[in-house]
């Protein structure tokens, strides 16, 4: 009943450390380390990305060094939303889309 | 020799739980086995409502132990323990097992008058049961409940549901005063939403109906970040037209990794109610043969029947208004096999964990 697609993006364990690491271990066993800063980079709000184009309109290097992830919420049964040093706290990150930006080694040669 | 409760056990696990199609000893059914001289007692508890027709297993259960040598008295309790959904480790309606919706591409399929005979009819065999009539722009729940004019009464700031046929319920509708069409947009819908499942004071439920209006919009897509879903039920018509329509919702659902619980075909034929010749008035087998092409199950069919209308009219859902109607017994089996589907999704979901590691604090202080 659980096809491939379905595993690679339903996290098993999702771990805040501290204020700066997201650990998501997923049900199929891959670790996606992201650091707060980049998630916030990454940001899939319509603020942060143009809503016709899918283009990124935010600027990644506007984002301070320094930023902080302060809370991880679940949205429904789909996603995740995180509240960021910097106020901001719009976006909603997709299971799927998590999955996709993982910023492993391995995810990134593909 | 008195018989073992490993004897007992290995005996039960010839016996296959129709829904599961595995044991009742994996499953993890049998309970409380006591054995004293040739007297055998155990319990069988089910994941769901304990429906007429579990009592075949209680009696292949008796006969079967009662087959085993040293035993001469057997008594089988059957007992309910509605399992619920854990999505993530924290539950956004804190004493509520599952959250379904019931959702249709169009309108006009009969979809709240499924929700209410769903929501009655699970309360029937004991579930607590909650129902949220989500349709802000046409409620329809409070008429067939028969309870259309009450007025809300609120404790600690949080609203009481209503209570009739062993149902809770809610309507959204009850947020708007007076005849006024609601003219809601998103962020106006997106807190009704809220205000109507979050802010109720539900107590402990076995399941929550949310009847959704027809389509995808504001109140789908609130309902989906607002809670975690078990799954949900899609209402459809025979026509292909509706069917195209209702597989767009599915496909929302599926995007945001609601699980499909199955699918209804409501208006299926006609039982003419002065010869009860069987008309099908929309062409018949394509919700089944669609539910197949996606692997979707097939929840079971609906007649029209003037009776259902009649008594929805009059706050009375078919189901307990009669029992012994044929549209009444269809409702029946689809009750059945949504609890089925619930506690199979539920069997085989595991949660998600969240941990928060606080900040480790390089800095002590030492005076």
């Amino acid at each position: 009943m659980t096809n491939v697609q379905h595993t690679r993006g339903t996290p098993a364990i999702i771990k805040k450390q501290g204020n700066k690491t997201l650990l998501i271990t997923w049900e199929d066993g891959h670790v996606s380390p992201y650091s707060f800063r980049y998630l916030r980079q990454n940001c899939p709000c319509a603020g942060c990305i143009d809503e016709w184009t899918s283009a990124k309109t935010l600027n990644p290097g506007s984002i301070p060094l320094d930023l902080e992830g302060l809370k991880v919420e679940p949205v429904g049964g789909y996603g995740l939303s995180f509240s960021f040093s910097d106020q901001h706290a719009t976006g909603i990150y997709h299971f799927d889309y998590l999955r996709e930006i993982c910023p492993c080694e391995l995810c990134r040669k593909r | 020799m008195p018989v073992t409760e490993k004897e007992i056990l290995a005996a039960l696990s010839r016996i296959q739980d129709p829904d599961f199609h595995k044991d009742i000893v994996t499953l993890g059914f049998v309970d409380h086995i006591a054995v004293r001289d040739s007297k055998v007692g155990f319990e069988i508890v089910l994941p769901m409502p304990l429906f007429p027709v579990k009592e075949k297993m209680r009696e292949e259960a008796a006969g079967i132990v009662k087959g085993l040598s040293g035993v001469s008295m057997v008594d089988v309790k059957m007992k309910s323990e509605v399992t619920g959904h854990a999505a993530t480790d924290r539950a956004a309606i804190p004493g509520v097992k599952n959250i379904v919706a019931i959702g249709s591409g169009k309108g006009g399929v009969g979809k709240s008058t499924v929700s209410a005979n769903l929501a009655v009819g699970l309360a029937k065999y004991g579930a607590k049961v909650g129902l949220v009539d989500g349709d802000i722009y046409g409620p329809t729940i409070p008429i067939m409940m028969g309870a259309r004019t009450e007025e809300l009464r609120q404790r600690d700031g949080r609203i009481i549901p209503i209570e009739a046929h062993g149902v809770k319920f809610m309507s959204m509708g009850f947020l708007a005063t007076g005849n006024q069409p609601l003219i809601w947009r998103g962020p106006m819908a997106h807190k009704a939403v809220q205000e109507s499942l979050l802010n109720v004071d539900w107590g402990p439920l076995d399941y929550l109906i949310v009847d959704m209006p027809p389509g995808t919009g504001d109140v789908h897509l609130t309902l989906v970040q607002t809670v975690a879903l078990v799954g949900a039920v899609i209402v459809s018509t025979p026509q292909d037209v509706g069917l195209t329509i209702s597989m767009k919702t599915f496909r929302m659902f599926e995007q945001t990794k609601v699980h499909p619980l199955g699918i209804i075909e409501n208006m299926s034929y006609h039982i003419c109610s002065h010869c009860g010749e069987r008309e099908e008035i929309f062409g018949h087998g394509m919700v089944a043969q669609e539910s197949e092409r996606l692997k979707v199950p097939f929840l079971g069919e609906i007649p029209l029947d003037i009776a259902i209308r009649k008594y929805a009219d009059q706050g009375m859902p078919i189901v307990i208004a009669d029992p012994e109607a044929p549209s009444a017994k269809a409702y029946l089996e689809i009750i059945e096999r949504l609890a089925a589907q619930i506690s199979i999704r539920n069997y085989y979901s595991k949660p998600i964990q969240i941990i928060e590691e606080p900040e480790p604090n390089p800095k002590t202080f030492t005076v």
